[in-house]
């Protein structure tokens, strides 16, 4: 029973391991903040692990979770009363679907990006890494810098533009 | 695609966009495939960045909790190592003197035997003894060993 319940417990944790960056991504695209991703991401895998027992195993896993991420996130923003910037219940179902088919492609962006990471002069890649460190305000990472926050999100768009066109390059020419 | 989506993508994913532009940017993004897969690579990248950042994180956490260890612990670790090192070399020389192999000894190991002896007999039959660093009259320690001669007169 004990050896049921951890191959079990394995079978699920390889699956959401596999599928969890590209869930990530598509949660990403449903709320207009960073921060909210993480809570929501432990809502989906608590709720992907009660209903794990129940899932048929000839299903797809991906399409499910996708399902259980797309609830979460729209139940997460519908609390907070902050789905006034939410796209409309199709363009959700787009993305979703084209969330899926895009996941080799986001994988091989991902494992790119280190590259074009390094491709990037030092103060660039120090300053977008330190944008996107926990628990920083742009406001005092713009103060420290001596610069407006309004010019620290340009320099940091521009910087983003460059890697994603980098990476897209990238994964185009292998 | 130009770089007015580029723009508008980066403002929406910033909460930047005011109502206006995040309808705009919904109706564009309806319409067109090229646009979502923009979108779409867009958010992997914020997400990728983030796992980044807090990657470099963690290493600059490790880095500085290893850098934090203070020099006398590094140095008593080092000490503990030499100790180890000193203890396993007295083990085994004990094991030497407690446990000596007996091996039948090779012809060149008895000439080896011969020629050390023999310089050590030649070693004994140097009747030359060093000079003297100082002349007995200049040693401090001179005196103690040989005590000086008192001349007794008869009177």
């Amino acid at each position: 029973m004990h050896d049921l319940n951890d191959q079990h417990h394995d079978q699920f944790l390889r699956l959401f391991a596999a599928h969890e960056p590209a869930l990530r991504t598509f949660v990403r695209s449903l709320l207009p903040s960073l921060a909210d991703v993480s809570e929501v991401m432990q809502e989906v895998a608590v709720v992907l692990w009660q209903k794990f027992a129940k899932f048929d195993a000839t299903r797809d896993f991906r399409k499910w979770a996708f399902g259980v991420a797309r609830y979460q996130a729209l139940a997460y923003l519908r609390d907070r009363a902050r789905d006034r910037h939410v796209f409309d219940d199709e363009l959700v179902g787009r993305l979703a679907d084209e969330a899926v088919a895009a996941g080799p492609r986001h994988e091989a962006q991902r494992e790119a990006l280190e590259t074009c990471l390094q491709k990037l002069p030092a103060h660039q890649r120090e300053l977008v890494l330190s944008a996107y460190t926990e628990g920083t305000r742009m406001d005092e990472l713009a103060a420290q810098r001596e610069r407006t926050a309004m010019s620290l999100y340009k320099l940091l768009h521009r910087i983003r533009q460059l890697l994603l066109e980098c990476v897209r390059r990238t994964v185009a020419r292998e | 695609m130009n770089n007015h989506w580029h723009e508008q993508i980066q403002r929406y994913v910033n909460g930047q966009a005011s109502p206006a532009e995040a309808g705009a940017l919904q109706a564009a993004l309806n319409q067109d495939a090229e646009l979502r897969a923009l979108y779409l690579d867009y958010m992997n990248l914020d997400v990728a960045l983030s796992a980044a950042a807090e990657m470099m994180t963690v290493t600059e956490d490790s880095r500085t909790h290893i850098a934090a260890i203070p020099p006398t612990t590094i140095w008593s670790l080092v000490h503990s190592w030499r100790w180890l090192g000193a203890t396993a070399a007295g083990a085994a020389l004990v094991i030497l003197v407690l446990f000596p192999w007996h091996r039948p000894a090779s012809p060149a190991h008895h000439d080896i035997i011969a020629a050390i002896a023999s310089t050590q007999n030649a070693v004994a039959r140097l009747t030359v003894e060093s000079p003297p660093l100082f002349p007995a009259w200049a040693s401090p320690t001179d005196s103690m060993f040989n005590q000086p001669r008192i001349l007794k007169f008869d009177l």
